[in-house]
């Protein structure tokens, strides 16, 4: 067949494809606000994490007791990388439940711009409620509009796990470790690999999803800064400050001390790394596996810990558009996150609840539970994502610019930073 | 094209002398090809085999030494767990719906459409052929979320077998082997059985059809391959845990954040085997009927 | 192909309208339905979201979304992250077609011969085709690790750094693992096109003195013509749409985008960064370049 005919039969194709095309799409639900006042049954989404699933029923059971005719159907989605995906098209097609715990902020801008998302101040008690529980830090879930779409439900704040006995076997001091400001870290490092039987002194992943550096760079700067990346449509992490963060990264990445590969598995779990940056789920994951102490995130010159802030690693609850009966909705919501409710994610899941009071709240359960103290500590001083448009291409274009410049060494920090620091800009500005 | 001369009348075959070579030289000529296989089959048999071994070992050792465990250190429990977390049997039914709904609309309907692709002359074949091929060339990220607001929203299809089935009804790689076996036929065959009177669907249903065992086992295995190991179309399809199919389940599970089983990496690598297990048992059984057939007698008679 | 001379008056206007066989309307209608009824909207959607600055939204949401004619185009075109990646699919195409035909059709006839154990030798090539990549990943990550079994064969002869994080080696090696993992598939389709060619014709060069080479050239090469075609254009197609392979063993493209691909960069811009019509336009590019090198090699391989 020669080569115009072809071309001729496929163009025939597309035309027609396209025809077809032009008259599908549309048709919409109406999403009016009188859908605020309605009730019935509704749908929600968490997470598939064993824990989260027994909470997760135990908490909708007990309301289903008590409200016959507004049931609540519960499934489970992966909290992993692919939920956002789900979530989206999901919107798309106009299918998402009412609720979905487990709704990342950093995925939130988009959510919102897609039209996916219900504004929880249109209900009566909506800012007040979730400012009631969270406290000022709420105001880092409010979006460029003011309104919250999305509530701050639980965090796991990072601080770093290490492993005991690999420092015992370095000659490190267990209870105290010289872990506080950068040169001791690295001090500490250099010590960890040498003798300590570690292929690295710390493994955080090496690749390029956006969300990577909320656990190796985001952290640190936090801990020194306590500002967001991008604060006011200014992207912050090209300052000093930033960019002395990014250059102690390097230096772990240049003496071998952070590895540049990938390790399939979890590096801290099978001993092949000393240290990990990681929140209070660690604890019921390495609890038998790993002799674990934990530190605050290191910073600069040493900081009082009590000052220190760092990553939230945080989940919001969020209600969806798609939701008819957006008062039964909104009333769970309220009902999962009551101090019962937040109680029981404490005790059955080890996360903690975005509430301002966890350590005065639980007393029980911290008192049998000690090793959650120091993360209950440092759950009130949490910085958040900065909730901006286009917030995951802007994490993405960073984590570029940090994997050229500080884990392949392959381009100069300041400059690479100040790079995307002006793309960062644009697209903040950007609706 | 196949070049089809005409057999040997029986009597000039037994005719010809037969060369026998030295036995020395026959069994070094078999040495050689012999100690390649075997070279290229470890190679490619390796990683399966580490994955048996990780899955049956009761600690992960990703050293070096892994590769040759110590028999004390395996154990059945990594099955065990993965069997305890996610429910293996219902999830191998799920994917045996998914697999053989797709497998079954594809061995009829491509085999139809890749026979007349093929062998009938009509008006308009090559663009079906060219709207196969775009098919096959764009990717599937492309069409993902149009497709699935249509089948979710369109067709309302959510949480159903169909709607997980559809995309795969049939297989364009399987209209495209379909075609290019039938291709490969001799002309002379139909040509001339049409001149011989025969009806198109007698030609289709007693010399084509016969024939294309080969392409028809080939399009069985390529088409299980698709639907067995796909993990995000059932997945954005359907939410209730009981439809969904292996694959699905194994991929949740990998993705869990606090993977709380003694031995994860073990328990995912045992799931990974039981994925894997239909598709090599299903090949093995359909290959032995690769073995050469004589083309000529189809033409004799 | 006997020669009947008939009268131009004989053949009906249905037959010249329809074409011979005009039976073969039934036969294909099915899957012209199914094509229509799945693939048509979204591919047309998809062409048509690569004109606007489009991104998914949920229904009945008012949102901007205006038409932007090419510059969806023009921008991939100029952004060096898309040029690298269609780069890499020549780099991925150029090692994995050759070899995959070489090998494979060496690989299915010798599979095809009476040889001791020729289940379990057949069974063995098959299984990486079959196996999840995710899990099989798992396995050449620790392969290719910096102190993986490679390395240790290897010993001074190492590259440093490791394979995976090398900017030199990241492509070849993914393309080393796709040709490996997608044998299985192409020697299954060789075996079968090798049940076609009769037992007469080598047996017939065998006695004229050919040896297996020359038999191999002359018979079996000639003898799978149409398949080697589809072993081709289907290997070219899979490969220029690789996506795992970056996604799972270079940590998304690395090191340094070393290693994207054009999907993984619709991944990552239609989905997870919500830019659909960029996405479209580059899957658009990506199926216009996989098309032109198609109709090349079937140009090549189809004039016998």
């Amino acid at each position: 067949m020669t080569n115009w005919r072809r071309r001729l039969h496929l163009a025939a194709a597309l035309t027609l494809s396209l025809a077809l095309a032009a008259c599908g799409g549309g048709g919409g639900s109406s999403s009016t606000s009188e859908a605020n006042t309605t009730r019935g049954p509704i749908k929600i989404w968490y997470s598939n994490n064993a824990e989260e699933v027994k909470w997760g029923e135990s908490v909708v059971a007990a309301w289903n007791k008590d409200h016959a005719n507004e049931q609540v159907t519960a499934e489970q989605i992966p909290a992993g990388k692919s939920s956002e995906e789900v979530i989206g098209a999901s919107i798309t097609a106009g299918n998402t439940p009412c609720l979905v715990f487990n709704t990342a902020p950093a995925a939130v801008p988009q959510f919102q711009k897609q039209g996916g998302l219900v504004a929880l101040d249109s209900f009566g008690d909506g800012a007040s409620y979730i400012q009631g529980r969270t406290g000022p830090r709420a105001d880092q879930y409010k979006s460029p509009d003011g309104k919250f779409y999305q509530m701050p439900w639980k965090t796991n704040p990072v601080m770093i796990f290490y492993n005991k006995d690999v420092f015992a076997k370095a000659g490190l001091d267990t209870k105290n470790p010289p872990l506080k400001t950068y040169d001791e870290f690295l001090a500490t490092a250099k010590t960890l690999v040498a003798k300590g039987g570690v292929k690295a002194a710390i493994w955080p992943a090496p690749s390029s999803e956006f969300f990577q550096p909320w656990f190796d760079f985001y952290p640190l700067f936090i801990a020194q800064t306590g500002k967001q990346l991008v604060e006011n449509g200014e992207p912050q992490f090209a300052g000093p400050e930033g960019v002395a963060v990014a250059e102690f990264w390097k230096q772990l990445y240049d003496q071998g001390l952070a590895q540049r590969e990938l390790y399939n598995g979890d590096a801290f779990g099978d001993k092949k790394a000393a240290m990990a940056i990681v929140g209070p789920w660690a604890i019921a994951v390495y609890g038998e596996k790993v002799k674990w102490g934990v530190v605050p995130i290191p910073t600069k010159d040493g900081k009082d810990p009590s000052q220190i802030q760092t990553f939230s690693d945080e989940k919001s609850s969020a209600m969806y558009s798609s939701c008819q009966n957006r008062a039964t909705a909104w009333d769970f919501l309220k009902f999962a996150t009551s101090e019962e409710n937040d109680g029981s994610l404490l005790e059955m899941t080890g996360q903690m609840p975005m509430r301002t009071d966890v350590p005065t709240a639980f007393p029980a359960y911290l008192k049998s539970h000690p090793e959650y103290t120091l993360f209950a500590e440092q759950a009130a001083r949490t910085v958040e994502v900065p909730n901006v448009p286009n917030s995951v291409e802007i994490w993405q274009t960073f984590r570029t610019a940090y994997s050229q410049a500080v884990i392949f060494g392959k381009a100069d920090v300041q400059s690479a930073f100040n790079q995307a620091a002006e793309k960062v800009k644009t697209l903040a500005a950007r609706s | 094209m196949a070049t089809a001369t005409q057999p040997q009348p029986p009597e000039l075959l037994a005719e010809r002398p037969q060369p026998i070579a030295p036995p020395s030289r026959r069994s070094r000529r078999r040495l050689w090809p012999l100690l390649g296989l075997t070279l290229g089959a470890v190679v490619f048999l390796f990683p399966f085999y580490y994955m048996v071994i990780g899955a049956l070992q009761s600690e992960p050792n990703s050293d070096l030494s892994g590769a040759f465990p110590n028999p004390a250190n395996l154990t059945l429990d990594n099955l065990r767990d993965i069997n305890r977390a996610i429910d293996l049997p219902r999830t191998l039914l799920n994917s045996g719906i998914f697999t053989g709904g797709a497998l079954l609309t594809t061995l009829v309907l491509g085999l139809l459409a890749g026979y007349a692709l093929a062998r009938l002359e009509f008006r308009g074949r090559g663009v079906v052929f060219n709207a196969m091929l775009l098919i096959l060339i764009v990717p599937f990220q492309l069409l993902m979320i149009p497709l699935y607001v249509m089948i979710v929203r369109g067709y309302g299809l959510a949480d159903s077998y169909l709607g997980m089935i559809l995309p795969y009804a049939v297989n364009a790689t399987a209209v495209f082997i379909f075609r290019q076996f039938f291709l490969q036929l001799p002309k002379e065959l139909f040509e001339s059985a049409r001149l011989d009177g025969a009806s198109e669907l007698k030609i289709l249903t007693r010399i084509a059809i016969p024939l294309a065992k080969p392409a028809i086992l080939t399009a069985i295995i390529v088409t299980f391959i698709g639907p067995w190991n796909e993990f995000l179309w059932p997945f954005l399809v359907t939410k209730r845990l009981d439809l969904q199919p292996l694959a699905v389940a194994l991929a949740n599970f990998i993705s869990t954040v606090a993977a709380r089983q003694a031995n994860p990496f073990g328990a995912i690598l045992a799931g990974a085997v039981v994925l894997a297990v239909p598709a090599v048992v299903l090949f093995l059984a359909f290959q032995r009927h690769f073995v050469a057939s004589n083309l000529g007698s189809g033409i004799k008679g | 192909m006997t020669a009947i001379a008939t009268p131009a008056t004989r053949r009906s206007l249905g037959r010249r309208l329809f074409g011979r066989q005009p039976l073969g309307y039934l036969f294909v209608a099915p899957y012209v339905v199914f094509l229509a009824a799945i693939f048509a909207y979204p591919l047309g959607f998809a062409a048509y979201i690569s004109f606007h600055d489009y991104f998914f939204a949920a229904p009945g949401a008012i949102v901007e979304r205006p038409f932007v004619g090419l510059q969806n185009y023009t921008d991939a075109l100029a952004d060096p992250v898309f040029r690298r990646a269609m780069l890499n699919v020549v780099i991925f195409l150029i090692i994995n077609v050759p070899l995959t035909v070489a090998v494979g059709l060496v690989l299915a006839t010798a599979l095809n011969a009476a040889i001791p154990f020729r289940t379990f030798f057949r069974a063995s090539y098959f299984v990486p085709y079959v196996t999840a990549s995710v899990a099989v990943i798992g396995v050449w990550l620790w392969l290719f690790n910096s102190d993986g079994l490679v390395n240790n064969l290897l010993g001074p002869l190492a590259p440093d750094p490791s394979w995976l994080v090398n900017s030199l080696w990241a492509m070849p090696i993914i393309a080393l693992f796709a040709t490996w993992k997608q044998l299985g598939l192409y020697i299954l389709l060789y075996l079968a096109a090798l049940q076609n060619i009769p037992e007469e014709l080598y047996e017939a060069a065998e006695v004229d003195g050919a040896g297996p080479v020359r038999r191999f050239r002359a018979i079996t090469v000639p003898g799978v013509r149409p398949t080697t075609t589809l072993v081709v254009i289907a290997a070219t197609i899979t490969g220029a749409n690789f996506f795992t392979e970056p996604y799972l063993l270079t940590g998304r493209g690395g090191p340094n985008g070393a290693s994207v691909s054009p999907v993984l960069l619709m991944y990552t811009q239609g989905i997870e960064q919500g830019h659909a019509g960029y996405a479209a336009a580059i899957g658009v590019l990506l199926a216009i370049m996989v098309m032109a090198v198609s109709l090349v090699n079937r140009y090549l391989l189809e004039r016998s």
